[in-house]
């Protein structure tokens, strides 16, 4: 039994109790607490994903018995153990990072309980080897983290946490239907069966509608187009090591179910992989777009990642759409996810530090804050190089090999050649410019411009200490991994490849890829200029005024969410109450209107003193009639009431007589037949 | 006669019920603490009856072939031990609730007799017994709704009573064209046999009259309105047991009539299997969607158990064996759920007087345990892992998927979940603005709330049982199994 893997999700769940409780008597040892359970997790992650690194490891499991009824069954690969320990390493960042950012904050035992739930439950994700256990922890996480973005309780803050809340709720109950759908049609979750069972189904409409819905379920997580919509959102109000998380950690456990539908359930479904496609080019380019446009430091870090997570789609379809020969595809898509979440860790960060020290992240207040700051430029610039693409830093090597997948599509195919492939590299690049020209514009704003005001400017560069030693050299270190990892791929990079790809389903990969060529320069320096023509074209000419102050002519009305998600549910909700109320009140309506019309209670509770009820109510109708027509009412006596009740009468007694004559007419007959009978009888 | 000791549990409630009544000067704290033992011995003897399936009794007979007869069976004693379990904790909450009614003892008499007959309903054997304490229970419940005398909680209390008297006839209907037609009324799992040929149109009509008879009590459209009446009105302990408890009678009816005495083969692909399914549907849907509406927060939980009850029925009318699991399970979950949101209403009613759902902001800060059992509580409800919730749902679900009915296959699940999601929306909001009152919440003004731990204690030990049917549903499962294997 491998039961210490149960020990990555339950110590955390139960460390965040202890943390909290301790919380309430002492606030220092409860934020070391912190700090040394995520680092007690954290070395955990690194034993095993040390193992799996150097090949010392070979994959195991556990399965305990089912909870919730599905089945409870966790494992441990080189992609688990990659994805542990990048998880891990970001909750310690994030909770060491916590300790000097949260002081702005009430309630930070709340916040501590969460964080470590949320951690506990992440690592449940990413251990989990069967949907059904992906899909509890995916909830868990998915609650847990609510806290997070409503943390600090403002309107904006609750409002945003609604949507997240909203987006998780529905996402989850969604992907809950397209289990039930898959295990109908497969019998099984199990995610390494899958492959197998599906490759006999494809095509099948019920597989597909099922796939959706678990793809969409995880989707919304991921932040894709049109679900994306919690994401700029809930960013810029939850606190930075919150945000950090959510975008670096959170969305890639929606990529880890996407991985699993595209590259197992729907295996080389060219279908599929163009449907993934779509979307991810969607995205991206939406993403990069909006974060052009924005003019708030944590909401341009968010729509970054709403683009990023669409540059990961791309790669993901592509490892459908190139089916056996997807191993680019799959080392791409792998690095791409590891990059965008430690690239968002530090960024994400950095934000913190300007939000921690200004309370504000309006590019126009905090503009000149890190003029003189030269370990937090140099932060902050490896995240931004990186990210952007730059050759020698790390992300360059990711989108490398993501472009050379989609190049290898184009050449692997010229007989069914599409020029819509062709259109969606051109995206990319252009996506790829548009990613460094906002993080120049980030870069530009924060440690290059002079502020407007130049008091406020002296009050920044007169800042200090801006942020602790700790933190520093926190962020520095993470920092610094960009650029080794960027110079040195082949050292590193192709190890963590090798050993997290098997997940996907590739076992060997052995050509070298020569990520400095020309080739593979030339992509990235088309992105390079594409992007330096953006920032100049754009940014500089369009989006920022001749004063320096920065606008956003995104027209606010053109919001998906509050113009149309909001107002499509309450059209819904609408609807189903009218629906509902019929139908709930159906039968107490129908008892009111018999007690108001068959059954009413007699109008006429006197004793009529003449003819009957019937009379009374035809003769009072009349009345009213004529009364209605001639103007005037009639004296009594000359009342249809009474004239009805003296005919009824009349009536009455005629009837009595003529029964009565009848009867002696009855009764005289009678006699006579007995006379005649006994005349017959007697004289015979 | 030894036999006779498992009617033991249904007598001596009832007794202590009727002393209870008689006793004019008692002291409230030894009658509190005559009624938790009474209902914890209650309990001991369920317990005990475990370990007597099988065993049956014959009263006496009141004209040939209708006996009075009672039989422990395994879906009997579930539905036993879920009734004495919630009986006594909301019977330990309503000690310190009631303090702030009038007529404790009369409350509490009648609230004891009503645990006598239920267990009477649960043991009866055959359709008479059951039909005669069905009647019972719905007279003896009458007291519990009608408990504040307020105008509004009388007429409710006799809407109650119409409806129930009317669903109890549409029964009876039934009833007599089945004794005609049936070789026995003793329940058999797997039906009695009835001699249906020439008249098969007649018994499904009568089939499907006992449904929406049974119906009413558990508050299926179209005879529903009922519930959301009385439940509301009457004290909170009152409404847990009526919501969690008494509903669930409707359900023991409904599976007595179909699978012990029609058997399922009987009604499978015929229009009555149709309706009942569109019916409860409709419910499902129509009652989570008026709870999300309703801004009274105890009228909110009772239309919510109108949609959590129709999930239950809709579970039955598949006629397959993971809708039936799934039917149970949710049985279970929503009898644990249901009560323990009441109970959490009612604290909140007894310590703030507060009913409606706007006013509860910050409630959380003021009374955290509270709060959080209702949240652990809603999450069940709502079934988000790994709470109970999920597992009753999974196998609804699945049952229905693998019926492959056509579009009730589809349309099942897709309606239970979107009435998940309404369910989220009506009761996360209460949370949420309860923990999250907004950076505005004065807390200088806050004070701790929290109730007696009388209170308290039933309610935490309701939410882990919710939880704990969620996360160790293997073992419950396989004693529904159990049940399914007599079919």
């Amino acid at each position: 039994m491998n039961t210490h893997l149960l020990g990555f999700i339950l110590i955390p769940i139960i460390m965040a109790f202890v943390v909290y409780a301790i919380g309430r008597k002492s606030k220092e040892i409860r934020n070391v607490m912190a700090v040394a359970t995520t680092l007690a997790v954290f070395l955990a992650s690194f034993y095993f994903f040390a193992g799996f690194f150097f090949g010392k490891m070979s994959p195991f499991e556990l399965r305990l018995p089912d909870i919730c009824g599905l089945k409870f069954h966790l494992m441990m690969d080189g992609f688990r153990a990659l994805y542990i320990t990048i998880a891990s390493f970001m909750w310690l960042v994030c909770t060491a990072f916590a300790v000097e950012y949260n002081r702005i904050y009430h309630n930070r035992n709340r916040y501590y309980l969460f964080i470590l739930w949320t951690l506990g439950a992440t690592m449940g994700v990413f251990l989990s080897a069967d949907l059904g256990t992906t899909f509890i922890f995916f909830e868990m996480a998915s609650l847990t983290s609510y806290v997070w973005v409503a943390q600090q309780e403002s309107k904006e803050a609750l409002r945003a946490a609604e949507t997240y809340l909203a987006v998780a709720v529905i996402g989850g109950l969604v992907m809950l239907m397209g289990l039930l759908m898959l295990n109908n049609i497969t019998g099984t979750l199990e995610i390494d069966e899958l492959r197998g069972v599906c490759e006999g189904l494809m095509g099948d409409k019920k597989l597909l509608a099922a796939g959706m819905c678990i793809f969409w379920g995880f989707a919304a997580k991921a932040g894709a187009f049109p679900v994306h919509i919690w994401l700029p959102k809930a960013h810029p109000v939850a606190p930075a090591p919150a945000s950090a998380l959510l975008s670096g950690m959170l969305t890639k456990v929606g990529v880890f179910g996407v991985l699993v539908v595209s590259s197992q359930i729907f295996f080389g479904d060219a279908t599929w992989g163009k449907f993934v496609l779509i979307v991810g080019t969607i995205t991206m380019f939406l993403g990069a777009f909006l974060a052009v446009l924005s003019t708030d430091m944590k909401r341009t870090l968010a729509c970054s990642s709403v683009s990023q997570i669409g540059f990961i789609l791309i790669g993901v379809s592509m490892q459908c759409l190139l089916g056996e020969e997807n191993a680019l595809a799959v080392r791409g898509t792998l690095l791409y996810m590891v990059n965008h979440s430690l690239f968002k860790l530090v960024l994400f960060l950095v934000a913190g530090v300007v939000f921690m020290n200004l309370h504000k992240l309006d590019f126009n207040i905090i503009k000149g804050f890190g003029r003189n700051k030269k370990i937090l430029k140099y932060i902050y610039l490896c995240a931004a190089l990186g990210i952007a693409g730059v050759p020698f830093f790390s992300g360059y090597v990711s989108k490398t090999l993501v472009h050379e997948a989609m190049v290898e599509y184009m050449n692997l195919s010229p007989a069914s050649y599409n020029p819509g492939i062709k259109l969606v590299e051109w995206l990319f690049l252009i996506s790829g410019g548009m990613t460094l020209a906002y993080m120049t514009k980030l870069y530009v704003v924060v440690f290059v411009e002079k502020n407007a005001d130049e008091a406020l400017q002296a009050k920044y560069d007169g800042m200090k200490p801006y942020m602790n030693m700790g933190n520093r050299i926190l962020l520095a270190f993470s920092a610094t991994i960009f650029v080794v990892l960027g110079v040195l791929p082949n050292w590193l990079f192709d190890r963590v490849a090798d050993m997290g790809q098997s997940f996907m389903g590739l076992t060997e990969f052995e050509e070298t890829v020569h990520y400095f060529s020309w080739e593979n320069l030339q992509g990235s320096l088309t992105s390079i200029i594409f992007g330096v023509c953006i920032y100049f074209g754009v940014v500089r000419s369009v989006l920022r005024k001749k004063d320096g102050t920065y606008i956003n002519p995104w027209p606010a009305k053109l919001d998906l969410e509050d113009s149309f998600y909001r107002p499509l549910l309450k059209v819904v909700a609408i609807i189903l109450e009218i629906f509902s109320k019929i139908f709930d009140k159906l039968v107490d309506w129908t008892v009111i209107l018999l007690r108001k019309s068959l059954l009413k209670e007699s109008p006429i509770p006197f004793e009529l003193t003449e003819g009957n009820a019937l009379t009374y109510k035809v003769g009072s109708l009349l009345d009213g009639l004529k009364a209605m027509f001639t103007g005037e009412e009639e004296k009594y006596e000359g009342s249809f009431k009474h004239r009805l009740a003296m005919m009824y009468e009349k009536a009455d007694e005629m009837s009595v007589i003529v029964t009565r004559s009848l009867s002696f007419g009855l009764i005289f007959f009678c006699l006579g037949l007995v006379f005649t009978i006994v005349y017959m009888l007697w004289f015979r | 006669m030894t036999e006779a000791f498992i009617l033991i549990p249904v007598v001596l409630p009832v007794v202590a019920g009727l002393i209870l009544e008689i006793m004019r000067k008692l002291n409230k704290k030894i009658m509190n603490i005559s009624v938790a033992a009474v209902l914890a011995i209650e309990a001991v003897l369920v317990f005990i009856n475990i370990g007597k399936i099988g065993t049956e009794v014959k009263l006496f007979e009141l004209t040939a072939n209708l006996p009075i007869y009672f039989k422990v069976d395994n879906l009997g004693i579930m539905f036993a031990l879920l009734m004495v379990i919630i009986w006594l904790l909301a019977g330990i909450f309503s000690f310190e609730y009631m303090k702030h009614e009038d007529n404790e003892r009369r409350y509490q008499g009648f609230y004891l007799m009503v645990l006598g007959v239920l267990i009477g309903l649960d043991f009866a054997g055959n359709l008479v017994t059951f039909y005669m304490f069905y009647e019972m229970m719905t007279l003896t419940a009458f007291p519990l709704v009608i408990h504040t005398g307020k105008k509004e909680a009388t007429m409710a209390g006799l809407k109650y009573l119409y409806y129930s008297l009317g669903g109890a006839y549409f029964a009876l209907f039934g009833f007599y064209f089945v004794f005609k037609y049936a070789d026995s009324l003793t329940f058999t799992a797997g039906g009695v046999g009835i001699n249906a040929a020439g008249h098969e149109t007649l018994l499904l009509v009568c089939a499907l009259f006992m449904i929406i008879g049974f119906g009413v009590k558990a508050g299926m459209f179209p005879l529903h309105a009922w519930l959301t009446s009385a439940h509301p009105v009457a004290p909170a302990p009152a409404s847990a047991v009526l919501s969690g408890i008494i509903v669930k009678t409707g359900i023991l009816g409904t599976i007595r009539v179909i699978y012990y005495i029609f058997g399922t083969e009987f009604i499978r692909g015929t229009f009555v299997q149709t309706v009942w399914m569109s019916l409860a549907l409709l419910t499902v849907l129509m009652g989570s969607t008026m709870a999300f509406k309703e801004k009274l927060l105890k009228k909110r939980l009772a239309y919510s158990t109108v949609s959590q009850i129709s999930y239950i029925m809709f579970g039955l009318s598949l006629l397959n064996e993971n809708a039936f699991e799934g039917s149970l399970l949710h049985v279970l979950m929503h009898g644990f759920t249901k009560c323990g949101l009441f109970l959490a209403a009612g604290a909140i009613i007894y310590k703030t007087g507060k009913t409606k759902v706007d006013e509860l902001r910050g409630i959380g800060k003021e009374m955290p345990i509270v709060i959080w059992c209702f949240t652990l509580l809603s999450i069940t409800l709502i079934g988000i892992p790994p709470t109970g919730g999920l597992v009753s749902k999974w196998y609804l679900c699945m049952g229905a998927l693998k019926s492959g009915i056509a579009v009730f296959d589809i349309l099942g699940p897709v309606i239970l979940i979107v009435s998940a999601l309404l369910t989220a929306g009506y009761l996360l909001p209460i949370t949420i603005q309860g923990f999250f009152p907004g950076d505005d919440y004065d807390y200088t003004k806050l004070e701790n709330k929290e109730p007696a731990k009388t209170m308290t204690i039933p309610l935490i030990i309701l939410t882990a049982g919710a939880i704990g049917v969620g996360l160790f549903s293997t073992p419950i499962i396989s004693y529904i199994e159990t049940i399914l294997a007599t079919f």
